[in-house]
């Protein structure tokens, strides 16, 4: 035990005398939320746009009412021209729009547009709705003028009612934020777990280590417990900055309300201790194999990807299997989705990916202990 | 005392060790002298039990260190084939790690540290971080990780490889304490006028066997040769001559 703690201190005083580990430890944590607020306020701008929609009316002096109406719709005509990259979108109202209309007869108005393209979406929608708009007008005024109830022509109406509280349309936003807090435990401690475990063979110190009267047991608990504390240091520093971050994005313009509580904070990082441990025993696992830093730090990468993908995975495939609920990472992911929707969190699942979690933490420990008796990977024979 | 027997180690093709045998005593100065490749190294990697060895076993005090690698460590003293330094660490703050790892605690490790700064004459690099240091620097700190927990036995794994003159000294000017304090001391080396001048008994290894062994007297009057150099040029050059 005090061999342990002798290990833990030692690698603790010597990490954090390292700029590079430090550094990476908070950067992730600090730049990570930062850089996601600036893209949900831009993302929010863009959906709260009220702009004028601007396209190409063709055969404007066939229908100024029309375009009157249109106008007050806030659809206006194009002045200059359409960018290379855009496809126009284009409204042509015939020749025969007056002589149609007085008749009472459909006039055929052609809306050419790319419904495929994401970014005209919303552009091409009102432009159908105003048309709409209009032309419901027009068969009122004309049910009117031949006496009869507008309303006849309207038998159902469809009351949308939207169950989506806003919490839950938050956690749609809030789910990538969740990925990232659970990749803070994966990033920050990267660097320390490389540099205590290579980078000791690197600079030449493992042998003598090694030779000293303590089990490879000691030394394998001791480092994961060093990378561990600075992989939950950043795992806090990035629960305590979101919440602050994301009270300067104007979530509430799009109907979200996003609540952290302190109780929430604390819940999600006892949740993440076991995963970090986790993440630090694999990233020894990887570096004690590698011949020195740069070689672990690539296969480092490689392993990093397993998290993304099976978090992103989860969240963007909208995966439901109730095994999610009790494997390591996937358990913790579903548990801050439930905490973040404010649903009851499954308790049992919960649990169970936790020990899960650590047990297989310890198994991967106890395995990197044995690795470190055989000569092939000490000595690379 | 270490007691060596009947060791043999193969790495995939290669005979590292092939029955080795011998025994340094307490208060004496062993010198494993062997040419490049001659499995010195192998031999104590095996002593401090980071090998196994296939056959044989080497005992420090009586432990086996491929049975008991932990115990057999407690009684020793290393200094490396490879000693890297922990660079953002004080000289102090290092060796007092090594000290705590041999369960040396608060006053007992503070004492125990300071002593071996004094022996070492150290002094004034004791609170600086060790990245920059010279080789002879190293070495000293090195040393120190080594004598912290005056261990009854020392392995010393070729000390004087880039040494310059003045370090060789005070390297030397250890030794020699260490052996009037009855530290059974082994180390290894290809540089003859080394183990000519410290040894008291020198193993003779070549191609993982012990060639010959004896004092440095012993083996020019052995090999009839006036040099210690030209003995050890003799035993390695026929080396069944020698061992008939």
């Amino acid at each position: 035990m005090s061999a342990l703690t002798s290990v833990w201190k030692k690698e603790f005083r010597d990490a954090i005398r390292d700029k590079r580990s430090v550094l990476a430890a908070m950067s992730y944590a600090f730049f990570g939320p930062l850089l996601m607020a600036v893209a949900f306020f831009f993302l929010i701008t863009q959906l709260t746009d009220k702009a004028d929609v601007e396209i190409t009316i063709k055969g404007q002096e066939n229908a100024p009412q029309l375009v009157e109406f249109l106008n007050e719709q806030g659809v206006v005509a194009k002045q200059d021209d359409w960018a290379k990259t855009q496809t126009p979108i284009v409204l042509t109202l015939p020749e025969k729009w007056q002589e149609s209309v007085s008749k009472a007869e459909p006039v055929e108005v052609i809306l050419r547009a790319d419904w495929s393209a994401q970014k005209q979406q919303t552009d091409i929608k009102r432009v159908e709705q105003a048309i709409q708009a209009y032309s419901s007008q027009i068969s009122a005024y004309r049910l009117t003028l031949r006496g009869v109830d507008p309303r006849v022509v309207q038998p159902i109406q469809l009351q949308k009612q939207d169950l989506a509280t806003r919490g839950s349309k938050a956690a749609l936003i809030m789910g990538s934020v969740l990925v990232f807090i659970i990749l803070s435990v994966f990033w920050s401690g990267m660097n320390v777990a490389i540099d205590i475990s290579a980078g000791e063979r690197e600079r030449n110190s493992l042998e003598f280590l090694l030779s000293q009267p303590l089990s490879t047991w000691d030394i394998v608990t001791g480092k994961a417990l060093t990378a561990t504390t600075f992989s939950l240091f950043g795992a806090i520093l990035s629960l305590v900055l979101i919440p602050i971050i994301f009270a300067y994005v104007p979530l509430h313009e799009i109907g979200m309300n996003v609540n952290f509580s302190v109780g929430m904070m604390v819940l999600m990082f006892i949740l993440l201790v076991p995963l970090a441990l986790f993440a630090t025993a694999l990233q020894l696992f990887v570096s004690f194999r590698a011949k020195n830093f740069k070689e672990a730090q690539t296969y480092i990468s490689f392993l990093l990807i397993i998290p993304m993908a099976a978090s992103f995975g989860v969240e963007f495939a909208r995966l439901k299997n109730p095994i999610l609920y009790y494997l390591p990472l996937t358990g913790q992911h579903q548990a801050f989705l439930s905490l973040i929707r404010g649903e009851n969190v499954n308790v049992m699942g919960t649990v169970i990916s936790a020990v899960a979690t650590l047990a297989a933490a310890l198994l991967l420990m106890k395995y990197i202990a044995r690795m470190l008796k055989s000569e092939k990977i000490v000595f690379g024979l | 005392m270490i007691n060596v027997d009947a060791l043999t180690k193969t790495f995939k093709n290669v005979q590292a060790l092939d029955s080795l045998s011998f025994q340094a005593k307490d208060g004496e100065i062993t010198g494993l002298l062997g040419p490049n490749g001659a499995g010195k190294t192998t031999c104590l990697r095996i002593i401090y039990g980071l090998l196994q060895a296939d056959t044989g076993k080497a005992e420090i005090e009586g432990v086996d260190a491929n049975q008991n690698p932990i115990g057999a460590r407690r009684n020793l003293g290393i200094f490396p084939d490879k000693f890297g330094l922990y660079e953002r660490l004080t000289v102090r703050e290092q060796v007092a790690y090594f000290a705590g790892l041999h369960g040396l605690k608060s006053t007992e490790q503070r004492q125990a540290v300071e002593k071996v700064i004094e022996t070492l004459d150290i002094k004034e690099l004791a609170d600086r971080r060790t990245a920059g240091f010279s080789q002879g620097q190293r070495m000293k700190v090195a040393l120190a990780q080594a004598l912290v927990h005056s261990p009854k036995h020392l392995i010393l794994d070729e000390p004087s490889r880039g040494l310059d003159v003045m370090s060789t000294r005070i390297l030397r000017d250890v030794l020699r304490e260490q052996r009037a304090q009855g530290t059974c001391i082994l180390f290894s080396s290809h540089v003859m006028q080394e183990v000519a001048a410290l040894c008291d008994r020198v193993v003779v290894m070549a191609k993982g066997k012990v060639a010959a062994e004896g004092t440095p007297q012993e083996l020019c009057d052995m090999t009839g040769e006036q040099q210690l150099e030209d003995a050890f040029v003799k035993i390695i050059g026929t080396d069944e001559g020698i061992a008939a």
